[in-house]
């Protein structure tokens, strides 16, 4: 018998759930999703799927194009308001965990409950749903993402380094674009790519709060296969458009953040 | 190496044990597994279907339920093989597919000798009554109709043999498609009456007074459409016809649409027609409130938006739901515009892939719901049409003792179920002076009932001929598909957005720039 094949209750035994775990549930299904995407009604192999999102013919691409504009508003403010917020905090309230545990109370409540209510509150108040609703509803979901991981790298900034810069002359503005700014980057990666993704992805903000009238490419990967039986193929080249861009989102961080101590969570 | 063997031994003694449990179930008693619609049922434990099995097998019955929530679900579950099933209850389009897929067995329901023959020899029929006779024949007939015979397409030994759905297939429910609308608001904007309605058509729903121009532009912003491809597209067809924009146009036979019949038309899905509706839809963006499917009532309720296409069972609800002591009325009301409308069934097939010891179960199941009393139950329940005639509902006095209770009409008292059965079956009431009167100006008498003849005395009568049976779009699924995308998809532009946002950043990145500037300066 191969010395190999012998089962010994190792610590890496304990991994072994784990990797059958990821094998069945993020290996497996993505497998599917791209042989889908080669296959048409008749499960013939084709290239129709994808001649048919990048021609625009469903209004794919545009809807992408759309997605991502969402996408990069909703964290450009995002990041906006959650700086100077995570920043305030660290500054003034570190030792306060309660200001931050307020910040991270919404989370607490399931999404959608918060969405439906955040509808209901513009409709008492006569608001138009449309873009300008769906983007509230996307910075009110996603900014503790960006606050959070801005919050931890802005604490654990070393005080004697702001201490050395205004020992060394900066004023107020000078220390924090030259040493507490820097020192952020890791954050504000991190907090970008947690607002980035999941924001170009979601279907049930916009369904919700503009009453599906903005049709985002979650929206439309989730009717290609929800509500059709035959366009399944469609819909996994738009998944794996949507992949190859998680990916490259991904990528972009580890390049820019050679830090590695709060680099990605994802 | 004794590890793994031992590992192997414990893993092997775990399955044989978990075998031999469900090996013991099977075989103690009788069971059934259904497979309906989400909410389509009036018990989901069926405790008074195991009575009835007992009472006529003298045999006790384990019943699994397990639901669905869209006829695309149902027919990826069942053609991709996870298909335990003994009975499944989807729409007539998808039967249509699952026949050409020869997925189900024919089981000759309306042949009460072939129907009852198929039991096996150990159930004693004499307590059986085969209730086929309670099934509205005009559902029957109407399906004939649009399906005629229907090929098999998959390949095997019944490639290319024809046959009728209704050998395959017991209608259960049936509903319309029409206008859920509230109508004090339309009385508010001015434009709850009759003839401006009815000159509307299909129109209300594009706000289009039906010649091209606005209804009222207080209806902008307030339409809710289905966020289903079938019914807007069905929706959208029948509004092209009234408002006169398929006028000349032909289909790629050259047959004007204008000639067809509503079957006909909501069946020609063909490359010229698909244009036509993908424009009207795109163009209907502006109008529109949004598009839903769960929360549609909800708006409508609240007073989030006015009108919306919507299923009759769906509307009653609503309707139900509406009342307004404000008014003394209810606020919403539900109608099928004149001339044109759609009807859809849902029924019950057997899968091939049914567990055949299960069989007399399914017989007796599906007999079952044709039963009066199990058919007013389950049409209170759901809100839907059963496919159980009116008469025979009207005929049975358990069956109507169910309704009015559930309905909170005094059964004792002949005057309320009177008004009762005017309500229910007929949508109106007498006045004062004893006139048939409908509940709401607009609206049809026999919405509920399109197929009976009881209405027919009252004038807002309508004819099922209006009504139309959509069937699968076949082999322009897809180009279905990707028009309703396309104009899913369109009237949004995220690029100002965009443009706002550099221009916000650019002018934040200034002034730091500016100030940091001027500070270094000093």
């Amino acid at each position: 018998m191969n010395k190999k094949f012998k089962f010994r209750l190792t610590r890496r035994a304990f991994a072994y759930p784990y990797m059958i775990f990821l094998l069945l549930f993020v290996v497996v299904p993505l497998v599917i999703i791209l042989i889908n995407a080669f296959l048409d009604d008749n499960s013939k192999f084709t290239f129709a799927n994808f001649a048919e999102f990048f021609t625009d013919a469903g209004g794919g691409l545009t809807v992408l194009g759309n997605s991502l504009i969402i996408g990069l508003v909703t964290t450009v403010i995002c990041l906006a308001i959650g700086y100077p917020c995570a920043y305030f905090l660290a500054k003034y309230h570190a030792s306060n965990r309660v200001f931050v545990l307020m910040f991270i109370l919404p989370m607490w409540v399931n999404f959608l409950i918060r969405t439906l209510s955040t509808k209901a509150i513009f409709m008492a108040m006569d608001v138009d749903l449309g873009m300008g609703t769906v983007l509230f509803g996307m910075v009110y979901n996603y900014l503790p993402y960006m606050i959070l991981p801005l919050h931890t790298t802005l604490v654990s900034i070393d005080h004697s380094y702001i201490e050395a810069a205004e020992d060394l002359g900066a004023d107020k503005l000078n220390v924090f674009l030259k040493t507490v700014l820097p020192l952020s980057v890791p954050g504000i990666v991190s907090g970008i790519t947690m607002t980035f993704i999941p924001a170009i992805s979601t279907f049930a903000i916009s369904e919700i709060l503009s009453s599906s009238k903005i049709f985002l490419f979650g929206d439309a990967i989730n009717m290609h296969f929800s509500k059709t039986t035959n366009s399944f193929g469609v819909g996994s080249v738009m998944s794996l458009v949507m992949l190859v861009l998680v990916i490259v989102a991904n990528v972009i961080v580890n390049l820019t953040s050679k830090d590695e101590e709060v680099s990605s969570v994802l | 190496m004794k590890k793994i063997a031992s590992l192997l031994f414990v893993i092997l003694l775990v399955c044989f044990a978990a075998a031999l449990l469900s090996a013991c179930d099977v075989s103690e008693k009788d069971s059934l597994v259904i497979y309906n619609w989400a909410d389509y049922i009036f018990d989901e434990d069926l405790e008074d279907f195991k009575d009835y099995y007992k009472q006529v097998t003298g045999k006790d019955i384990d019943i699994t339920y397990v639901t669905f929530d869209t006829n695309e679900t149902m027919l990826t579950r069942l053609t991709k093989g996870d298909s335990n099933v003994d009975v499944v209850c989807p729409s007539e389009y998808a039967i249509q597919k699952l026949i050409e897929m020869d997925m189900l067995i024919p089981m000759y329901y309306f042949d009460e000798q072939r129907y009852t023959d198929a039991f096996s020899s150990n159930v004693n029929l004499d307590l059986y009554e085969h209730n086929s006779d309670n099934v509205e024949e005009g559902i029957i007939e109407k399906v004939s109709d649009t399906f005629g015979q229907i090929e098999i397409t998959a390949q095997g030994d019944n490639q290319g043999k024809k046959v009728s759905m209704v050998d395959y297939f017991v209608p259960y429910m049936y509903g319309t498609l029409g206008i859920l609308y509230n109508k004090y608001a339309f009385d508010e904007l001015g434009i709850y009456d009759e003839q401006i309605l009815n000159d509307s058509n299909w129109g209300i729903l594009f706000n289009d007074d039906g010649n091209g121009n606005l209804l009222h532009e207080g209806l902008t912003g307030n339409i809710l459409m289905k966020d289903s491809i079938r019914d807007s597209y069905a929706a959208t067809v029948f509004y092209l016809l009234e408002s006169g924009r398929l006028d000349g146009l032909t289909d790629e036979n050259g047959v004007l649409y204008t000639e067809m019949s509503v079957g006909e038309l909501i069946n020609a899905v063909d490359d010229g027609l698909l244009e036509v509706v993908k424009d009207a839809l795109t163009e209907q963006k502006k109008q529109l409130f949004g598009y839903e499917v769960d929360f549609g009532k909800d708006d409508l309720l609240m007073g989030n938006a006015i009108v919306d296409l919507a299923w009759s069972g769906d509307a009653m609800y609503a309707v139900e739901e509406s009342w307004s002591d404000e008014y003394d009325d209810y606020e919403l009301s539900y109608y099928v515009p004149h001339s044109t409308g759609n009807i859809w069934f849902d029924g019950w097939v057997v899968p091939k892939t049914h567990n055949p010891a299960h069989f007399d179960a399914i017989k007796l199941f599906i007999n079952y719901l044709n039963i009066p009393v199990s058919a007013a139950q389950n049409l209170l329940e759901i809100g839907y049409s059963s496919a159980v005639k009116a008469d025979v509902l009207r005929n049975d006095t358990d069956a109507m003792e169910v309704l009015a209770e559930g309905y909170e009409y005094d059964i004792d008292d002949p005057d309320s179920m009177q008004e009762f059965e005017m309500y229910f079956f007929e949508n109106s009431y007498l006045d004062e002076n004893g006139e048939i009167v409908c509940y709401d100006e607009i609206s049809d008498s026999n919405w509920r009932y399109p197929f009976a003849s009881a209405a027919n005395h009252n004038d807002d009568f309508r004819n099922i001929d209006s009504l139309g049976v959509m069937r699968d779009f076949g082999d322009k699924n897809k180009a279905v598909v990707t028009a309703w995308n396309y104009s899913r998809s369109a009237g949004v532009n995220a690029l100002p957005l965009l443009g706002w946002t550099a221009l916000a950043v650019a002018i934040a990145v200034g002034i730091v720039v500016l100030v940091y500037i001027i500070k270094r300066k000093n």
